[in-house]
């Protein structure tokens, strides 16, 4: 006869107890029946922590197979559909939100942020006071390598730098194309500098045998690189005026070139020098030009105020006779009191090699 | 019923029993066994664990001899000695194999995460040897990176290393029990051997204070015992005989076991097993055989590290493939790939995992609860089964007088350690009478020299019951020995197993009364029988058949609490016939001894320990099942399992149904019984279903009469089912079970030294109630484990994202891989390690153990010091199988959403950085080739500035700087989000101070590594300007807010969707 362990059941049961009275039978029920329903409960609390029979049955496999699509439950990766599609919801909405609060703070930044003047200049700022120099043509297949090839008879790489340099001094022989027409851009020399406001143009005639109708001579394997002084936002030279200020490495070249200008103002310039860098190098690397013949970047260029259609100076380094058949290390070098220079750090200078074959 | 043997001191007479006479029910002999089998290494655990099958106590003892080839009187010959101990070895306990330290490091080593890590610094040296011989000059960041990866996995392996060598001397402690020297005869001669050189067969004498060298089946014994306590847990001593009396060869009364102590008489036997094959030596082959296993947090971790390799592998992969797609150079490729692996791996989290765990168990040891395994200091906290032993461990292991019986009423006693229960009234005749007889007719003393001491603690000689009754007199009369002074003992008959009572005659102490008095104590049913009148209320009534009655219902009541009952009676002796000077005869005894006066009863138990029905009941609450597992009686049991809370009131078995509705017990319903005593002999019949079947359908349940082979096949049918047992016991034969638990807890004052060598816990002061501080601290730690994982994971995704932004997006790297590891080894160590200390935040132990299917785990170590957010002890133990310790969710949690937020938080500061000194957003994308050569020393930024290298890698660096910084920002708001997984952060307050602590620590460590110069040329980091502090103070808000509105939300819909998606 099965009894289950509901209340009616136990009525039955009790009627075979002996020696008590109904009254207290009953509350014995009572007591009985709320004793095994929370046994019921704890024996479901206990053996839900076990381990199902069946479960133990399974093997790695099927309980792997059984996570990927469980065909019961129709779950996918342990989730059913409805669920897949809550939580996407729900990410959905927080990255909305995420993004949302990323492009508030992006434009409150942004209004903090003029247009033309860097937030921090100069020594606030990163990039500090000691400009470094940049060279033309740079070899942009390899953007690691800094080495100038010319193949001797192969007409095509001659070519090829020389449109490399074209591209680059585009914007010097066709000024025009950039600007708006917001700044005024005129011809500026020591004693006249220029204004607020206004830009000083660069003239390109100045560049002499180094122009685009001479393909910067790399045809003739005495290749013309150009070089500039990298633009800070409001940097101004300090000029070595006075030669006991004439640091020890200062080439005697340069020293000679300072002490022969006559004119005070058209010391106001930045020096260049280019060398060799170790011995062999400047034997092979031949005699050198500069164009212009200041060697050096007038003082009237700067500051750069990020003005439109400011174009940096140039000059142009002819290397007349470098020696061909061996890598020669050029270093170039700017020369002002604020700048230093550091052959690792290339700050104040520049470093590049050139091949003639 | 089963047969259950017969011991012939004070023992529980309401069951009958009858002894195996080797005839089955209808008349004929048992069938007889086998040739014996060749003794072999005891070497195969499973062989081990089943029970002992031997014959030998079955066998007459010529064929015993014969099998042997011994002979009683002369022993074994010379000759065949050798022969025997060449064929079979020494009689020693074999030590197991170990296997050498140096294995067990480099496990160490390269397990886990170190692999990663090692295969991460290998291929940084092998990308800085490539860099070195190509280029002039490499950087040598490569070579820093290998040697701190390097670093990192071998001090993480040495700490674990370290913690991990828990020396186990286990063998050795069952050595100390072994026996130095031993009595043989060989060719008739007596000689003394070292006990290794017994072989079987060999005739051995043993005499009492002697340790038993080897198995002997008794042959001759005069008045022997012997002390099972190692073997049964029962500290009772059993008496030997050659008699064959029970089928079980640990009951029968002809066998005498290895290292159990001789404690009265002498005997000669004959070796039947040595060494490894005793059953000593059986249950050391099976507690240092044992594996352990993984512990559940070992586990958990273990599952957690596959889980973040899966991860860290997928991902490094994957990008090393689209590295390669998007045409990088194989080596920058490699970079990117030990990249992500180091940013993926949490190197700080193992050494995190170590001090958290650390911490609690110096809290648990301050509390005297002294933990070998450190692992072992969670395990409690996932408990959901408790197999006790009772011996020892729930009980005092001491007799004391619980009730007695004069007056026709029962009085209770007071049976606490500290006499702080109820006083019972002394003062009535009857009691004066009992008291009188318990006091002289009783051989017990006190040992001297014990006058400080208090009288239930104090030494006695004498046996169990007499100690009681000593005891218990002391405390109601005081000063025993003075009474029996002046009650001058003039005879006594000493208590034998036929008579079962035991006599003597006094002097009395009452000047004016010249007569002598007769005391007599014994079985109640014997006592009562010599007995015509009874001593009632001051008055001598005649024994009719009213006072028997009454007298068997007390009998019967006192029986059935499982206490061991000893009726009294006396009889004034008429001076006529006995005057003073009389010559009382004990052998054949010349006075009544009949006709006597029944005064009463008094029974003992050995009570539970004070702590234990409390810690029971909070256990039970805690949702932790406890099952008591004990080699004494079944109804001893049952009464224990009754007084302490393990089988609770109204739940009852089926003999309790059966007998309750007077039908047989096949006509119970069975599932009606939610509890069960069972017996051993029955579990030996038992299959592994059916005993899984029993464990499944019961709520409650006792195994009586256990074997220590069948104590571990009861813990290995609950993990088989997927429980996480613990164990607590205290004797040699309860080490097979500790060694076999998820946690084994040893009594430190009570156990022996095997059962605290075994186990991984010991309670320092016997305290059970310690278990219950081990389960709310090892939850504690759990949770507060959780939290630490979520916020040192959560990290992970701000340290990835750069790498993957500078791979698809091109933009300059916006954090190194060194300021990966400031974050990992630095910063987020001390936070995380002080979560440890967070106290509980919802009834702990309450929850029901986690199930380890579902519930998984996830700032470092100040986490771990997090208060519990509420009553701890009110949750059910976590489920194994589903309650991990890093679950999806809290992947999800850490990775797709705080983490996000954190990364956002890094980029915005990064953006904010290039744009402020020149480079806008837009102008980023794409440049990273140009802004990684060498060779471009005037890259133009958004304002027309140019940068050399140099300059803008120091931007770049002080990008990594910010990143960093903000990261360590943002972090602030996860450590105190982490702090709570349910309740508001109102609630739960910032009492925490290690977790303060670690908050302003993390911030002055992040301020040195920026603004300390020198950090540029080793670290490359770089002074940041105040203001970049701040961009990443609006995400840490929207962290703070998000995680407050997510809780809040959580706490009003319970079991709802948020919770399941995101409550870890």
């Amino acid at each position: 006869m099965p009894s289950s362990a509901t209340a009616t059941g136990n009525t039955v049961t009790a009627v075979g107890t002996a020696n008590q009275q109904q009254n207290n039978a009953a509350t014995k029920i009572r007591q009985q029946s709320i004793a095994q329903i929370k046994q019921e409960e704890l024996l479901s609390a206990q053996t839900s922590y076990y381990i199902k029979p069946e479960e133990m049955k399974l093997t790695e496999k099927e309980k792997f197979k059984k996570f990927l699509w469980d065909p019961q439950t129709k779950k996918f990766f342990g989730r059913s559909g409805s669920s897949w599609a809550k939580i996407g919801l729900f990410y959905l909405i927080f990255y909305g939100m995420l993004a949302a609060l990323v492009a508030i703070c992006m434009w409150v930044f942004f209004q903090t942020l003029d247009s033309r003047i860097p937030k921090w200049q100069l020594d606030g700022s990163l990039i500090g006071t000691n400009p470094g120099l940049g060279f033309r043509p740079m070899p942009i297949e390899n953007p690691d390598s800094t080495l100038i090839w010319l193949q001797g008879k192969n007409i095509s790489s001659h070519e090829r730098w020389a449109n490399l340099v074209n591209e680059f001094l585009d914007d010097y022989y066709t000024p025009g194309k950039s600007q708006k027409g917001t700044t005024s851009v005129r011809k500026c020399s020591y004693s006249n500098p220029p204004l607020r406001g206004e830009v000083c143009s660069v003239e390109v005639k100045n560049w002499d045998v180094c122009s685009k109708a001479n393909k910067y001579m790399y045809h003739k394997n005495s290749p013309c690189i150009f070089l500039k002084l990298n633009k800070i936002y409001g940097w101004t030279p300090e000029y070595y005026l006075d030669p006991t200020e004439f640091p020890e490495n200062m080439p005697t070249q340069l020293k000679d070139h300072i002490m022969s200008i006559k004119d005070e103002d058209l010391k106001r310039t930045v020096w260049i020098t280019c060398e060799g860098e170790s011995k062999s190098d400047a034997e092979n690397i031949g005699p050198i030009k500069y164009y212009p013949d200041i060697q050096g970047f007038p003082g009237y260029y700067y500051p750069y105020e990020n003005s439109e259609g400011y174009l940096s100076p140039l000059i142009a380094v002819h290397f007349e006779r470098p020696k061909s058949g061996n890598i020669i290390n050029v270093e170039c070098k700017a020369w002002a009191k604020n700048i230093h220079h550091s052959r690792a750090d290339r700050t104040g200078s520049v470093h590049f090699e050139l091949l003639i074959d | 019923m089963g047969e259950h043997g017969r011991a012939d001191s004070y023992r529980v007479a309401t069951i009958p029993a009858n002894y195996d006479d080797n005839k089955t029910a209808d008349g004929r002999a048992k069938s007889r066994r086998k040739q014996v089998k060749k003794p072999r290494k005891a070497d195969d655990l499973d062989e081990l664990k089943q029970e002992l099958d031997i014959d030998y106590h079955k066998i007459t003892p010529e064929e015993l001899y014969q099998r042997f080839q011994t002979h009683p009187e002369n022993g074994l010959s010379h000759a065949k000695a050798k022969e025997n101990l060449e064929r079979d070895g020494p009689n020693a306990l074999t030590p197991p194999k170990t296997t050498p330290e140096w294995v067990k490091f480099c496990k160490n080593l390269f397990g886990g995460f170190a692999l990663l890590l090692w295969i991460g610094a290998f291929l940084c040296f092998i990308a800085y040897s490539i860099q070195a011989s190509t280029e002039e000059e490499p950087s040598d960041d490569n070579l820093y990176l290998g040697i701190v990866l390097a670093a990192v996995v071998i001090v993480t392996g040495i700490f674990s290393y370290y913690q991990e060598s828990k020396s186990s001397k286990i063998m050795e402690s069952f050595k100390n029990m072994v026996p130095q020297f031993a009595t043989v005869l060989r060719e008739g001669e007596k000689l003394t051997l070292r006990a290794e050189d017994l072989v079987l067969g060999d005739v051995v004498e043993v005499k009492f204070g002697d340790r038993i060298p080897a198995d002997i089946r008794i042959i001759e014994s005069r008045g022997f015992k012997v002390d099972n306590s190692s073997l049964t847990g029962e500290s009772e001593p059993q008496s030997r005989s050659p008699e064959y009396t029970h089928e079980n060869p640990l009951e029968t009364k002809n066998l005498a076991f290895f290292s159990t102590n001789a404690v009265e008489g002498t005997a000669k036997g004959v070796v039947i097993s040595c060494g490894d094959n005793t059953v000593m030596g059986r249950i050391a082959g099976l507690a240092s055989g044992l594996d352990t296993g993984e512990t559940p947090i070992a586990k958990e971790i273990h599952h957690f590290i596959q889980l973040i390799t899966g991860v860290a592998v997928f991902l490094g992969v994957t990008f090393f493939v689209i590295a390669f797609i998007l045409g990088y150079h194989w080596l920058d490729a490699v970079i990117f790939l030990i990249g992500i692996i180091v940013a993926n791996v949490p190197e700080g989290l193992l050494a995190t995992v170590t001090v958290c765990l650390t911490l609690t168990a110096k809290r648990m040891a301050s509390k005297n609860c002294l933990v070998k395994n450190l692992e072992a200091v969670e395990t409690l906290g996932s408990t959901s089964t408790i197999c006790s032993d009772k011996t020892g461990t729930l009980t005092q292991n001491r007799m004391t007088v619980a009730h007695m019986w004069f007056d026709n009423q029962i009085i209770e006693a007071d049976t606490t350690e500290n006499q702080s229960g109820v006083q019972y009234d002394r003062t009535s005749p009857g009691f004066k009478a009992l008291s009188r007889i318990a006091t002289l007719c009783n051989r017990a003393e006190f040992k001297s020299g014990q006058d400080g001491v208090p009288i239930l603690k104090r030494e006695v000689n004498g046996d169990a019951s007499e100690a009681a009754l000593l005891k218990c007199m002391e405390i109601a009369l005081g000063n025993v020995m003075n009474i029996r002074r002046k009650n001058k003992k003039v005879c006594e008959i000493p208590f034998n197993s036929t008579n079962k009572y035991q006599v003597s005659v006094h002097e009395n102490d009452d000047p004016n009364d010249p007569r002598h008095i007769l005391v007599m104590k014994g079985a109640p049913e014997r006592i009562l029988e010599r007995c015509s009148t009874i001593f009632i209320c001051g008055k001598e009534k005649v024994l009719d058949d009213e006072m028997k009655e009454a007298f068997n219902n007390a009998y019967l009541e006192l029986g059935g609490l499982g206490e061991r009952v000893l009726g009294f009676c006396d009889f004034m002796l008429p001076t006529d016939k006995f005057p003073l000077g009389f010559k009382f005869n004990s052998d054949d005894a010349n006075f009544p001894l009949e006709g006597l006066r029944f005064v009463g009863l008094m029974s003992m138990i050995d009570p539970p320990r004070a702590a234990v029905p409390d810690a029971v009941a909070k256990c039970r609450s805690a949702g932790i099942k406890v099952i008591m597992v004990t080699g004494d009686h079944p109804i001893t049991a049952k009464a224990i399992a009754k007084s302490v809370g393990i089988i609770s009131e109204g739940n009852e078995t089926v003999e309790d149904i059966a007998q309750r509705l007077n039908i047989p017990i096949s006509e119970v319903n069975r599932n009606d019984a939610k509890a069960a005593v069972i017996h051993g002999s029955d579990l030996r019949e038992l299959t592994s279903d059916q005993l899984d079947d029993v464990l499944r359908n019961h709520t409650e349940i006792v195994f009586a009469r256990t074997s220590p082979q069948q104590k571990l096949i009861i813990v290995e049918g609950c993990q088989r089912m997927g429980a996480i047992v613990a164990v607590t016991g205290d004797g040699v034969n309860d080490s097979p079970a500790l060694k076999k638990a998820d946690i084994g807890v040893a009594m430190g004052i009570a156990g022996s030294d095997v059962s605290k060598q075994a186990a991984d816990m010991i309670l320092l002061d016997d305290n059970f109630a310690s278990i219950v501080t081990g389960v709310e601290e090892g939850r504690l730690i759990f949770d507060n484990l959780k939290k630490s994982i979520a916020y040192t994971l959560t990290s992970n995704i701000p340290e990835i994202s750069p790498f993957l932004a500078f791979i698809l997006c091109d933009i300059p790297l916006p954090l190194g891989t060194v300021t990966i590891l400031c974050i990992d080894l630095g910063t987020d160590m001390v936070p995380a390690i002080s979560l440890a200390y967070e106290t509980a935040e919802s009834d702990i132990m309450k929850r029901p153990p986690r199930n380890p299917f579902y519930d998984k785990l996830v700032p470092a170590i100040s986490l771990a010091y997090e208060e519990a957010e509420s009553d701890i002890m009110k949750r059910r133990p976590r489920n194994p199988f589903t309650d991990k310790l890093v679950n999806e969710r809290l992947i999800s949690m850490a990775y797709g959403q705080i983490g996000m937020i954190q990364a956002a938080a890094g980029f915005f500061v990064y953006f904010v950085i290039m744009a402020e000194n020149g480079f806008l957003p837009m102008k980023l994308f794409g440049i990273r080739k140009q802004w990684d050569s060498r060779a471009v020393n005037d890259l133009t930024d958004s304002y027309g500035q140019e940068w050399t290298y140099r300059d803008r890698k120091t931007l770049e660096y002080t990008c990594h700087t910010a990143f960093f910084v903000s990261i360590v920002v943002v972090q602030w708001a996860d450590l105190i989000i982490c702090k709570t997984r349910r309740n508001s952060i109102v609630h739960q307050g910032m009492r925490n101070w290690a977790l303060n602590f670690g908050l302003i620590f993390e911030t002055a460590l992040a301020a040195f590594l920026s603004y300390t110069p020198g950090m540029d040329k080793g670290l490359r980091m770089f002074p940041l300007k105040f203001v970049w502090w701040l961009p990443a103070l609006p995400f840490m808000l929207s962290i703070f807010i998000y995680d407050e509105t997510r809780r809040f939300y959580l706490r009003r819909n319970p079991g709802g969707w948020l919770e399941q998606e995101t409550y870890y």
